[in-house]
């Protein structure tokens, strides 16, 4: 089962108010956890997103689609980074999140959220 | 790389027989796999150009078995010398195949203390000899990832001791339960159809039923073993019906019936009438019944309902669960009335396993469609909508409930 993990928040205002000890240790933790779920067989894709503020937002406007500078939510909603997982058990993907919680949690980041991809046999 | 269909089938009968004779000999599960992998590559090369030779069986073992003795030269002195003495007396020789070796390679892949997508895995690269890119093309997962997923699951092997034994018989029938498991689990892999190439995720079907198939020569007495193949063959053989060209779910009873496949269909009923009645009735064997029914009915009006409420009945009793009372609450519907039917599905909802599918929610709107009760069917297939983790099936009940709306 494939799942989503994804990251939301503002990653440059969390990283201005972290001493650098903590932004290396951050990168640190980011290499072992994507190494860890590289090597456990899990790792499907991990990327993060540009800042949101380079962001474009394309709204449906006098009948056309129509693009603006600047993201569509507030930048402490958007979402920065995520992972997509193969695992066992949606406890896994929890567990994994979690993981990331532990670390970027005290920090103040928002909390990680967890969806399942869609790729479940259907049933009818 | 493999372009010849006749030497590709031919390379993958024989992986597991190969790989199987080599740990047997020598142990050292991983270090065969590898080097049964790298046989089956180089004969996939030089019999596409020479011709497949005489003995293709012995070429391949003799290959991998040098494969195997290049591999300890790289390693210690000490090392070396012992394991070459061990190998000295064997290339060329091979003796006779041994059938129960594929059978303990299948437990051994298929072992309890794997995780399930590592049993998938191996499976499929030491028993079904595909390659780590072709698995990782069907589970739509990168090639490394897949490649990890094998050598750590070697690694648990090694580190765990598991012997390459057929397990002892106490145990042999709940370990044959979990690879009946996983063949049925790559056989539904293959069933999606929500994303990454269709041809690819055709495949897993294809090689579960091909596993299958040899499972049942190796297990010829086991009633279950021949379910499982009749299953898969019975639910298969709609394949073209299922989908329409744009991808959309076609329900059984709306599906052109003239694009069944027949002789899947013939195959798996001849195979549920030899066992049913003559060895122990299993989960499997029931549901291949069940789809034999389906399978056999000229229209979805002709379908013997009365005759899928019986075999439910008895399944429920085999081995009771959720799934099994939602399923036999379509079939008592179609007999006594969707009322009925949907009394029986009530019997469900304070039950914590179903609290979390979209399974009776869906299975509830199409009840409350048959008994005219629209408003509750929309608002009951919306909230299946919102649950099921298919997106094509997402698509079918949002479209189910705006056709109501």
């Amino acid at each position: 089962m494939k799942y989503m993990i994804m990251m939301f928040g503002d990653a440059a205002t969390m990283m201005e108010q972290q001493p650098k000890e903590w932004i290396a240790e951050m990168m640190q933790f980011m290499h072992t956890l994507n190494d860890d779920l590289s090597r456990s067989g899990e790792l499907v894709d991990a990327q993060g997103l540009t800042d949101g503020s380079q962001a474009k937002t394309v709204r449906f406007k006098n009948g056309i689609p129509v693009a603006t500078d600047g993201p569509f939510a507030e930048s402490k909603e958007s979402l920065i980074g995520y992972w997509i997982v193969d695992v066992d058990a949606e406890a896994r993907a929890i567990e994994i999140a979690s993981r990331v919680v532990a670390f970027i949690g005290p920090a103040g980041a928002p909390p990680v959220e967890v969806r399942q991809i869609m790729a479940a046999p259907p049933e009818i | 790389l493999r372009t010849d269909p006749r030497i590709e089938d031919l390379l993958r009968e024989l992986a597991p027989q190969v790989l199987g004779a080599l740990v047997r000999r020598h142990g050292q599960f991983d270090a065969c796999e590898d080097a049964v992998q790298e046989a089956l590559l180089a004969a996939a090369l030089q019999w596409a150009d020479e011709g497949v030779p005489d003995s293709p069986r012995a070429w391949l073992t003799t290959v991998a078995t040098r494969r195997l003795v290049d591999e300890w030269r790289s390693e210690s002195a000490r090392r070396r010398r012992q394991e070459t003495e061990a190998v000295l007396e064997l290339p060329g020789q091979a003796r006779p195949a041994d059938q129960d070796d594929t059978l303990t390679l299948l437990f051994l892949c298929c072992h309890p203390s794997l995780s399930v997508p590592s049993q998938l895995a191996l499976t499929l690269r030491a028993v079904g000899g595909l390659t780590t890119a072709e698995i990782a093309r069907a589970f739509l997962v990168p090639e490394v990832t897949l490649a990890q997923r094998i050598s750590r699951a070697k690694q648990s092997i090694k580190s765990t001791g598991i012997r390459f034994d057929l397990p002892p018989q106490p145990e042999r029938a709940d370990r044959l339960r979990v690879v009946l498991q996983v063949l049925y689990l790559v056989f539904n892999e293959g069933y999606t159809t929500s994303s990454g190439p269709a041809v690819h995720r055709a495949d897993l079907t294809n090689e579960a039923i091909r596993l299958a198939r040899m499972l049942l020569q190796l297990v010829p007495g086991d009633g279950e073993v021949a379910g499982l193949l009749a299953l898969m063959l019975l639910t298969d053989a709609r394949r073209a019906a299922r989908t329409k060209p744009d991808g959309s779910l076609v329900p059984l009873a709306e599906q052109q019936r003239e694009l069944w496949n027949t002789a899947q269909i013939e195959e798996g009923v001849a195979l549920v009438t030899r066992t049913l009645g003559k060895v122990p009735i299993g989960p499997y064997q029931l549901q291949a019944a069940i789809a034999a029914v389906h399978d056999e009915a000229p229209t979805a009006e002709e379908t013997d309902w009365p005759q899928i409420r019986a075999l439910y009945e008895v399944l429920d009793r085999v081995s009771p669960g959720p799934v099994v009372t939602l399923n036999r609450a379509v079939a008592v519907a179609m007999v006594d009335g969707p009322r009925a039917g949907l009394a029986l599905l009530g019997t469900l909802d304070t039950d914590e396993r179903m609290a979390r599918t979209h399974r009776l929610e869906a299975v509830r709107g199409h009840l409350l469609e048959l008994a005219g009760d629209l408003v509750a069917a929309r608002a009951s297939y919306q909230r299946a909508a919102r649950m099921t983790a298919s997106l094509p099936e997402q698509r079918y009940l949002a479209l189910r409930a705006a056709r109501l709306g």
